[in-house]
């Protein structure tokens, strides 16, 4: 029997859906443009049963995969569970055997030694191949029209981290992807590998190396001749596992360090720098200015995360939970470990930021991220009371001159990441922002594609789905030359 | 099975109205004859819950003291208003 009525957050929008669906030829408000031909792939979980424990994290989610195909202004949507191991084993249990989130030691017995992995973080299309993409385990290959499951994927045997990165970042100029395993070697192993792989899909380069302590490395930049890695106060133990806890607690004595890693460099010359606690779980862009590597990314102020919760038994703090664009300055030239900070933009923004892929390594201007603007108009009458907890715009922040451009998703809406899309030979932020948005109003989700240089002139269309969307963590665009769209 | 109240009232009750009419019944059930509040007409294990949606009452007299919840599509975030920000960011942190 699956059964969440005593499940306290999991009401209204945000209940479960749990089936798979396919909708042809979308209802769409506005007019699709045609030069968007590719697919728009969502990736976050849904429970297909409760979870086992009240404290688990969303993290432990079954992920789910969903497709937006575009072509000639036409939309189709498909979603899709990703039926890994774990999937599978508690279909044919019809319950819940897996524990807290990265902690086999919370498993039913009868799973132990089965890859838990519930792939629900971020698509990917590289060589040719859909996959997606969970920090605790290797990709999973993915059938870019179907959708279905392949199965795990270690490039020709050749990538031997146990894990891999939810954020590799592919080299623009190279084509080049730069990717990670933490805890390479197996739960709690102070073990990173890091490879090349190049756009063939061939691992070309492995560098092996140790963090100084065992911690969540999620997101990193990268540069023409550099990896910059930041781990922060994050922390987790075997000890920890043995007593059941979820893998991370966060321990707030724990300074923020940034590895610098030269792409062509041995471990021994891997710079560790240090600064105050901070909580960098994504990236914007980095790049180098002479001796310097000038880092951006919206940076939390302490842990964002109350399911992993401090260590010391205190209280997770919710004011220290934002997050603000800033900038971290390393001089390769110094002989201390410090490093400098601003912040660029006074409010708080969502952390899920993007920018122009095609500029990534290089100077750049604009980066994206949705926020929530407390001036906008909320209907509560229509949408219900949230609290003020709605993400109801985009922006486009200029990194040059310090504005902000704005989309406004609507007085019933919240906004899930933003996603860019260039325009084929366009300037820099010249295209769509696209994005999930939930509309508490009328039940349903709607997929808003925007005028990145004219937000403030509301959507282009809106692709409408007859229902909610599953929780999304990340979603990206794949033109149709990346991917085998039949 | 709960019971709403018939539509045409619904369309002139509002939270602030029906408010206004409880108050008197309270009254008027306070200084009523004991027999009537035991009528054959009320279900024998009463207890009536009143509900709102759309800001309109809807009085459940079946007994069973389930309150009518609103139908799926509209006020669908409304559930997280009673939620801490914890609680909220325990379960949706990208929402």
């Amino acid at each position: 029997m699956v059964d969440f009525s005593n499940q306290p957050t999991m009401k209204g929008f945000f209940a479960p859906t749990r089936f798979e669906a396919d909708v042809y030829d979308c209802e769409v408000i506005g007019k699709v443009p045609t030069e968007l031909n590719g697919a728009f792939v969502r990736l976050g979980g849904d429970w297909l049963y409760p979870p086992k424990f009240e404290d688990d994290s969303p993290f432990s989610m079954d992920g789910y995969i969903n497709m937006f195909r575009f072509k000639n202004g036409i939309v189709d949507y498909k979603g899709r569970w990703v039926k890994t191991p774990r999937y599978k084993a508690d279909r044919a249990a019809h319950k819940q055997l897996f524990g807290k989130y990265r902690n086999p030691f919370t498993d039913d017995p009868s799973v132990k030694g089965l890859d838990r992995s519930v792939q629900n973080t971020t698509p990917l299309a590289f060589a040719g191949k859909l996959f997606t993409l969970k920090e605790d385990s290797l990709p999973y290959e993915i059938d870019c029209n179907t959708l279905e499951t392949v199965g795990p994927y270690n490039f020709h045997g050749k990538y031997k981290s146990l894990t891999f990165t939810a954020h590799p970042k592919i080299d623009p100029v190279t084509g080049e992807m730069i990717c990670y395993g933490y805890e390479a070697e197996g739960l709690e192993t102070n073990d990173v590998f890091l490879y090349t792989i190049n756009k063939k899909g061939e691992v070309t380069r492995e560098l092996r190396f140790k963090v100084p302590y065992v911690s969540m490395v999620h997101d990193i930049s990268i540069t023409k001749n550099y990896v910059i890695i930041p781990i922060f106060g994050f922390v987790s133990s075997m000890e920890r596992l043995k007593e059941g806890k979820v893998h991370w607690g966060w321990d707030d004595t724990k300074p923020a360090m940034v590895a610098i890693v030269p792409r062509d460099g041995e471990a021994k010359d891997i710079r560790w720098f240090k600064g105050p606690s901070r909580a960098t779980v994504h990236t914007l862009n980095a790049r180098e200015e002479g001796n310097k590597v000038i880092f951006e990314a919206p940076i939390y102020d302490s842990n964002p995360f109350p399911f992993f919760p401090p260590i010391d038994g205190s209280k997770w703090d919710p004011t220290k939970a934002k997050a603000y664009i800033r900038r971290q300055t390393f001089n390769m030239n110094s002989k201390d470990d410090g490093f400098t900070e601003e912040k660029l933009f006074e409010m708080n923004v969502s952390d899920l930021g993007r920018v122009d892929d095609r500029y990534l390594t290089m100077p750049y201007r604009y980066a994206f991220t949705a926020y929530g603007d407390k001036q906008r108009p909320f209907d509560e009458w229509k949408a219900g009371n949230l609290g003020g907890r709605v993400n109801n715009c985009y922006g486009r922040f200029d990194l040059a001159t310090g504005k902000m451009n704005s989309f406004f998703a609507g007085d019933t809406h919240s906004l899930q990441e933003v996603c860019f899309v260039p325009r084929k030979n366009g300037a820099e932020g010249e295209g769509y922002v696209m994005g999930m948005a939930s509309n508490y109003a009328e039940m349903r989700s709607e997929l808003i594609i925007a005028d990145a240089q004219r937000l403030e002139e509301g959507h282009v269309a809106r692709v409408i789905l007859p229902f909610r969307a599953t929780a999304q963590v990340h979603g990206r665009w794949f033109d149709e030359s990346e991917l085998p769209f039949a | 099975m709960s019971e709403r109240a018939s539509p045409e009232a619904a369309q002139v009750l509002t939270r602030r109205a029906f408010a206004r009419m409880v108050a008197a019944a309270g009254a008027a059930i306070a200084f009523a004859p004991h027999e009537i509040l035991l009528s054959e007409t009320m279900p024998s294990h009463n207890e009536a819950i009143v509900s709102f949606h759309m800001d309109r009452p809807y009085l459940d007299r079946s007994g069973t003291a389930i309150p009518y919840y609103p139908p799926a599509g509209a006020r669908s975030a409304q559930f997280a208003a009673q939620l801490s920000e914890e609680e909220f960011r325990r379960s949706y942190v990208y929402a």
